[in-house]
């Protein structure tokens, strides 16, 4: 008999009738890089690293709830680390609902991305084929390192989706009453669940790249790729408006198809909201975004949309009755997010379209991505004319009869995330000024629930945007569309700066929109470090508000910075699931640049990256489960996160204690000799109170041992003169990151040497320039640190 | 003084919920307090009379950890006596710690009083001192404008038409307040 291959069919004589199931033929996978320790790691298999984290950055807990009523023993009171019934102390119920909601976020996006690999098998077929063009050979470095898999195409991720799921299970049944009790492993678990999630989005990301032909290195891919309209004031309501919402992107991708197939692309606008968005302008280049996840609630009821198409996450959940309001028709297109609607799926289009437009039905769902796009299309343009006489911004007077009902009781206040004083910016308004109630815009985080407890009944969310409104108009942004992968190319030339220190670190500012003071501070983190050569990669809705400001010549960050991963760099990675990317990079440094093993080897990795990889997550408005995984991903690969003052809800932190000695000991790999170290990163996971604070703790946490006294000497600039510029001092702890003369920036030596002798205490020699004592240790730039004994390569 | 209702009007944290309190009950406890430290937040920057407050109390011997970018007020003062920067969340964590050697290396502190800290931030810090900074027991206290539950005790809200109300609270508060030794 012939050789079977994968895919073919056979006969067996004799045997024609029976059926047989062969649930996969294992191939002989070509050796490509020998496995590492770790391939498929389960629960306990990391727990060593990860104890090795967690004894630095020790949990920190701020619970929201002081009690436990997860099962009918409780309600349990917890206040003051007391026991509930079943046993748990508050420290350990705090780790089991962090990892909770770590569950929560990663089942997300797995979810998102079996779905995704479900649509794309049947649409595209098995076979399509991972490549990324001939900059990219490392195509899925968290699938290499991980899983210990290549993936040839995209019907291999089945079992990378096989064992996260299993995964996701074991870690699920932790949370049950009777079984986890340590707050120290809850954490581990968490890590572990974060390090899945990563792998999640590096999965979605790749298969919706290689089957849409999103950018890679392929032409039109890369540093270069176009920039795409971004804001509310870009959305031409002249024509038919389809706006989508969401993360998972086939249907809007079907929407598009459908326009350029009826040369309708410029007579129908495709715009969106959140990650959807983003990645439709990788599929679609006529797509608009409209705005970020904050702004949801305000675009719907800002009337614009004719039609409006949902598909999964961070999608509101009165997202029916808003559009019902503004008598926009809505398309489910996810089994996760049906809200009530009748499944129309496989139905006459003709007649699913008649139905919206005569408004029979609010909406229907369509599960199939392929019958999307007809019928949002079709319903647009006839819901276009019939909504077009409809007004659904206020009107003055009745802006005038609202501002002026106010009554001043403060119940809107109350309930507001961000406390924002609308009251007083109403009377301001009923006095003629309306400015205050315009500057409220942005600054509200969109959330709705001031409406609620308003005892005059003013509908406030739209007395802001009547404000608003003429800035609205004009707000117009530009943003470059996700990139994708980070080139290998790119990572040759920057691997050595960036470990060395000379580019002095790579900022991810990532996800939500729930901003203590507005859409500006993303804009303002990006700029400060793009100004200073950090390489600044973006994804999801920081992606999307940091385009929505200008500096003094007109320009967007996108437009007055190149794309490349490189000093000075502003690149859109992409949407939520794109931030795997960002991993990648720091993965590739490693493996590119000093040559480690990627194969199943995770801890190695991680532990490289920890020690050498200035990089330095920020999600300044973390609000989702997805970001509470996101970042415990990056924690678990040594990638440390900022994160905004709503963070503190998330009720953890991974916290440093410079001041303890004994917790910055780390090994040289060189001679396997202990070396106490600066705190560098002092922290894994720490919030701000204001973006002042932020901007030098982000700077603060790309110090790392491995740097070069030139490198050290760069952040160290940064780390004092964002002090200066943002808390007009000295930081107290700049003393701790000097190990050497040549660690201080030569225009300041001599003033800093000063400093450190007259308040650190430290002795200086003045004719040498050097010093003699003070510093926790000299700078030895043989140094090779690490944190795992088994890498120590010859013993003292 | 009664219920009130906290500033974020869903954070009810549990059985163990902040008093509402008058000024010179805080100040009382201040004062009586072996080892008090007053922790400022941002929010003191919104007008100079805050920050002044916030000197008063440390002139009166009481540290000072600037939390936020508030550090910038106390330069802009001249006022460095007893006063550093602290982010928030590495402060309160290392006042979870009993082996904590403070602000002056003299060791950890008993009675905290929390001011111009942005409301939910400083709402999630006191829970945590709440629940475990227990042993020894560390007193928080918030002198803000808001009703915060996971304080021991606190101000009720106030309006921006009481503010004037609430200076003269703070007033109160820094008369009652004995002056100690630095």
């Amino acid at each position: 008999m012939d050789k079977i291959k994968k895919g073919d069919l056979f006969s067996i004589s004799g045997l024609e009738n029976v059926r047989i199931s062969i649930g996969g033929i294992v191939e002989e996978e070509k050796e490509w890089e020998p496995m590492g320790p770790h391939p498929m790691p389960r629960i306990a298999t990391l727990r060593d690293w990860d104890f090795k984290l967690l004894n630095r950055y020790k949990p920190f807990y701020a619970p929201v709830c002081d009690m436990c009523c997860l099962c009918t023993y409780g309600k349990c009171d917890l206040t003051g680390n007391k026991k509930g019934a079943c046993g748990i102390k508050m420290d350990a119920q705090q780790g089991r609902i962090v990892l909770l909601a770590c569950l929560v976020g990663c089942s997300a996006h797995c979810g998102h991305g079996r779905h995704l690999l479900h649509d794309m098998i049947k649409k595209f077929g098995r076979d399509v084929p991972i490549d990324f063009g001939p900059e990219v050979d490392i195509e899925a470095p968290l699938t290499r390192l991980i899983c210990g898999i290549k993936p040839r195409t995209i019907a291999d991720f089945e079992q990378v989706f096989d064992y996260i799921e299993e995964q996701i299970v074991q870690l699920a049944d932790a949370l049950h009453t009777g079984q986890e009790g340590s707050y120290m492993d809850f954490e581990s678990k968490s890590l572990h669940m974060g390090m899945l999630d990563s792998l999640n989005k590096e999965a979605a990301d790749i298969i919706q790249i290689a089957c849409y032909g999103m950018p890679s290195s392929l032409p039109g891919g890369g540093p270069d790729v176009p920039l795409v309209d971004v804001g509310i004031g870009t959305i031409d309501t002249d024509k038919p408006v389809i706006i989508v919402i969401g993360h998972n992107v086939p249907p809007a991708a079907d929407i598009g198809d459908y326009l350029t197939e009826n040369e309708l692309e410029d007579k129908v606008e495709l715009g969106g909201i959140c990650c959807t968005s983003i990645d439709t302008t990788r599929v679609y280049k006529k797509a608009k975004i409209a705005s970020a996840l904050g702004r949801q609630l305000r675009v719907i009821r800002a009337g614009i949309a004719d039609v409006i198409v949902i598909d999964e996450q961070c999608i509101r959940a009165d997202v029916l009755e808003l559009c019902q309001r503004v008598r926009s028709p809505m398309i489910a297109t996810n089994d996760k997010a049906m809200h009530g609607l009748v499944d129309r799926t496989d139905d006459d289009p003709d007649k699913i379209v008649d139905d919206l437009v005569s408004g029979r039905v609010p909406g229907v769902i369509i599960l199939e991505p392929d019958q999307v796009g007809e019928v949002a299309v079709r319903t647009a343009l006839q819901m276009d004319k019939k909504r077009r006489l409809l007004k659904f911004i206020l009107s003055d007077d009745e802006f005038k009869h609202y501002v002026n009902d106010c009554i001043l009781c403060g119940g809107c206040t109350l309930a507001c995330p961000n406390g924002l004083r609308i009251g007083e910016a109403n009377q301001s308004a009923a006095a003629g000024n309306i400015k205050p109630l315009a500057d409220l815009f942005d600054l509200c985080v969109g959330c709705g629930r001031c409406e609620q407890v308003c005892k005059k009944h003013i509908p406030i969310v739209d007395v802001m945007t009547k404000a608003a409104y003429p800035q609205l108009k004009e707000e117009k942004g530009r943003m470059r569309i996700g990139r994708g992968p980070i080139w290998d190319s790119e990572i040759r030339e920057v691997g050595a700066p960036l470990v060395l220190g000379t580019i002095p670190g790579i900022i991810a500012p990532i996800g939500c929109g729930n901003y203590p003071n507005g859409t500006k501070d993303a804009w303002l983190i990006v700029k400060e470090f793009a100004e200073r050569n950090y390489i600044v990669t973006l994804t999801g809705c920081m992606a999307i508000d940091c385009a929505l400001w200008k500096d003094e010549e007109g320009k967007t960050l996108y437009e007055a910075h190149h794309g490349r991963f490189d000093a000075g760099g502003v690149l859109n990675i992409g949407s939520c699931v794109s931030n795997a990317h960002i991993h990648d990079a720091a993965i590739k440094v490693a493996s590119i640049f000093a040559g480690r093993p990627l194969r199943g080897n995770y801890e190695e990795i991680a532990d490289y990256i920890l020690s050498r990889v200035g990089a330095c997550g920020v999600a300044w408005g973390a609000m989702s489960q997805k970001a509470a995984s996101i970042a415990s991903g990056f924690n678990r690969l040594g990638v440390p996160a900022v994160v905004g003052p709503h963070s503190a809800k998330y009720r953890r932190a991974f916290l440093g204690r410079a001041d303890l000695k004994e917790d910055w000991k780390l090994i040289d790999a060189s001679d396997g000799s202990e070396v106490y170290v600066e705190p560098g990163p002092q922290h894994l996971l720490v919030a701000c109170e204001t973006v002042e604070e932020a901007l030098p703790m982000i700077a603060k946490l790309c110090f790392r041992p491995s740097d070069t006294d030139r490198g050290r000497s760069g952040k160290l600039t940064h780390y004092i003169d964002l002090n200066l510029k943002y808390l007009n001092t000295y930081p107290p702890d700049w003393h701790l990151f000097v190990r050497t003369a040549s660690d201080l920036p030569l225009a300041t030596r001599n003033a800093l040497l000063k400093k450190l002798e007259d308040e650190h205490g430290w002795e200086i020699d003045w004719k040498m320039k050097k010093i003699r004592e003070g510093p926790i240790r000299g700078y030895d730039p043989s140094f090779n640190p690490t944190n795992l004994e088994r890498l120590i390569r010859e013993k003292k | 003084m009664g219920m009130e209702i906290p500033f974020d009007v869903a954070n009810i944290p549990g059985p163990e919920m902040g008093e509402v309190v008058s000024p010179e009950v805080i100040g009382s406890y201040i004062s009586n307090a072996e080892r008090p430290l007053l922790v400022v937040g941002s929010e003191i920057l919104r007008d100079k009379f805050f920050i002044e407050i916030a000197i008063e109390i440390g002139k009166k011997g009481i540290p000072i950890a600037a939390t936020g970018h508030s550090i910038r007020g106390f330069v802009d003062t001249e006022y460095a006596d007893n006063v550093m920067y602290y982010n928030l969340h590495d402060l309160t964590n290392c006042l979870r710690d009993p082996n904590w050697k403070g602000l002056d290396g003299k060791g950890n502190y008993d009675f905290v009083i929390f001011f111009g800290i942005l409301y939910y931030y400083a709402s999630q810090m006191l829970s945590c001192i709440k629940n475990f900074a227990t042993d020894p027991l560390i007193r928080a206290v918030s002198i803000d404008r808001y009703y915060h539950p996971n304080a021991r005790m606190s101000f009720s809200n106030f309006t921006p038409r009481m503010e004037e109300e609430y200076k003269a609270m703070l007033n109160r508060l820094v008369k009652s307040i004995r002056g100690r030794q630095k």
